[in-house]
């Protein structure tokens, strides 16, 4: 499997100098499995930039085919949907997964975001695309693109956001953006979804201190993403999801804090990574 | 009155290295006369800034007028993240063109619905009331005269003249030229073809709503306009409902105006991409005789103009 970050930051993309080096575009992540299938995780504005890559392979004639789950609807995990050019390409395939009370629902939800007032677009019916959207089942496997998916919804405020299991073979990645634990942290369920995993793309918008702040908000801070790998005795923990006015050398820091968390509370052996737009990853 | 551009980019916004020099937050600008009336045009993601600064610097006594061009999401995205809306005792006033399917207010209060975003408009502890316009509205916020004028783009979008302290600073964007398509409501699935004619009644009224443009530039001291397209975009897709550089500098040349803004740009355009249309804009303009200063549209750009 091979894993890219196209969008690694939360709430709104945060263009600036200050953020030019791990990126200020929202929530994107691609996964290229074994059999060559993609997934796409979540569709904040970096999924413009994987769509202009993606064109210039089978997308660009209309032979593509791909699969997006879509870990929630909050805006900086869709709102790069209708800037995604393949979805503009008749003859390809998208099939879209994410949590809702139905597929309507979540079909309702997307359209939304298309609609006239909001989008010259005006409908999903209007991208040229195949697209079929299926709303997930949490705890009931699916396959997709060759490999087996398992979701988890974990509290986010007043919501939830779908965490995922992406195993290919004996590989697994987990993607769970978006997490606010209670106090006792990561429920049962998803300690399940995260162990062992090669891969755990977490959540960390905050250091310990503005977690503090903005209590509620249903976000990790890294103190939650370092109990959340520790918990799952996972492999690699790669920091995400970071806050919008967070500098590099704020996130830098909030690595190096990671590392530290992670070497005192029973983690020593687990790697570490803050996700960096641009960046690749082969498990 | 000062004009400051917070976001500048149309489509939506791009971070990155290309584009640190003029910024990637999408539109929004904000202008106050020299009594302080603050108005702000568009809440694309740069009225972020402006907000973390409203609410530090004047701690729940703002009172802002929020003129919206159109709905579309790169006008309007950033205002969920307006903190001026979190802290009491803040005013805001939203206008923007009245439509007969939709009430403004349920625009607004469906982009942070659940599930899109987690906090409901009616949890917003400021002030906040809607003002529904007509096509050629005028009106005043207190010192500030208003004035608008309707431009073709998909769905409908409105121009605003706004003359304080002896100066008129004119907004346009977003807008096709008035001349291939006329933009309602529909979508517009593809070019026209090739040596097509519009039908007389479509031509009629691209006339008429091109003059009323001209109109609302007259005599302007700034005029900022959307040139998303280079000559080449237009001729690909000019059913997207942007214009070119030239397009802006004929309007203000037929007006009379000053100084031109390019604004709005295009997502894919680089800082040094910008840097050639705006060296193009202006050789254009020293082409056509004296009269018309050009600039390009960044993020922090300040200008003055009249008494302040």
């Amino acid at each position: 499997m091979e894993i890219a970050f196209w969008g690694v930051r939360g709430s709104i993309p945060a263009p600036g100098p200050a953020t030019v080096r791990y990126g200020g575009n929202t929530s994107c992540v691609s996964l290229r499995a074994a059999s060559g299938g993609l997934i796409v995780l979540d569709c904040g504005t970096g999924a413009r930039t994987l769509g202009m890559s993606l064109m210039e392979g089978a997308f660009g004639q209309g032979r593509g085919e791909a699969s997006i789950l879509l870990s929630h609807a909050h805006w900086d995990h869709i709102q790069g949907f209708p800037f995604f050019v393949p979805l503009y390409q008749p003859g390809n395939k998208f099939h879209i997964y994410g949590g809702a009370k139905s597929s309507a629902m979540l079909e309702g939800i997307l359209e939304g975001q298309m609609a006239p007032q909001y989008f010259p677009v005006q409908t999903l019916k209007n991208m040229g695309a195949g697209i079929d959207i299926s709303a997930i089942d949490e705890g009931k496997p699916i396959a997709v693109a060759g490999c087996t998916v398992r979701a988890c919804m974990n509290p986010h405020g007043r919501a939830g956001a779908l965490a995922f299991r992406i195993e290919d073979g004996p590989r697994a990645v987990v993607y769970a953006s978006d997490a606010g634990y209670g106090a006792g942290g990561p429920a049962a369920a998803a300690v399940d979804l995260y162990r062992g995993a090669d891969v755990l793309i977490h959540d960390c918008t905050y250091t310990p201190e503005d977690g503090r702040r903005y209590a509620g908000r249903g976000y990790s801070t890294v103190e939650d993403a370092v109990a959340a790998a520790v918990a799952g005795g996972v492999k690699r923990l790669v920091l995400f999801h970071y806050d919008q006015d967070y500098s590099d050398a704020e996130v830098d820091a909030l690595c190096a804090r990671a590392r530290r968390l992670l070497d005192e509370r029973g983690g020593r052996g687990i790697e570490l990574q803050g996700a960096m737009e641009g960046a690749t990853l082969k498990v | 009155m000062k004009v400051r551009f917070w976001g500048v980019r149309g489509s939506l916004p791009v971070p990155g290295p290309k584009t640190e020099r003029y910024g990637g937050n999408t539109s929004c600008v904000e202008v106050r006369s020299a009594s302080g009336t603050r108005v702000v045009v568009d809440a694309g993601t740069g009225i972020r800034k402006l907000g973390k600064e409203l609410v530090e610097e004047e701690a729940g006594h703002s009172d802002v007028h929020l003129l919206i061009s159109h709905t579309h999401w790169d006008h309007i995205q950033g205002l969920p993240y307006f903190s001026p809306l979190y802290q009491r005792g803040n005013k805001l006033s939203v206008y923007a063109r009245k439509r007969d399917d939709l009430h403004l207010q349920a625009v607004f209060a469906s982009q942070t619905d659940d599930p899109y975003f987690p906090v409901p408009f009616a949890e917003a502890q400021a002030e906040i009331a809607f003002r529904e316009l007509s096509d050629a509205a005028k009106f005043e916020i207190a010192d500030v005269k208003v004035a608008c004028a309707r431009l073709n783009h998909p769905y409908i979008a409105t121009a605003y003249r706004l003359t304080a302290d002896g100066a008129s600073v004119v907004y346009v964007s977003d807008t096709a030229p008035f001349s291939d398509i006329l933009f309602e409501d529909e979508f517009v699935e593809r070019p026209p073809s090739p040596g097509a004619a519009l039908p007389a009644k479509d031509r009629q009224k691209l006339a008429k709503m091109r003059d009323g443009v001209v109109r609302l530039c007259q005599g302007a001291d700034l005029v900022v306009y959307d040139t998303m397209f280079t000559a080449e975009d237009y001729r690909r897709i000019p059913h997207y409902g942007h214009s070119r550089p030239s397009d802006a500098v004929d309007i203000c040349r037929e007006a009379g105006a000053r100084r031109l803004v390019l604004f709005h740009h295009a997502p894919e355009r680089s800082d040094a991409e910008i840097d050639n249309i705006l060296a193009d804009a202006r050789a254009l303009v020293a082409g056509g005789g004296p009269g018309l200063e050009v600039e390009a549209a960044y993020e922090g750009l300040d200008v003055e103009i009249g008494k302040s």
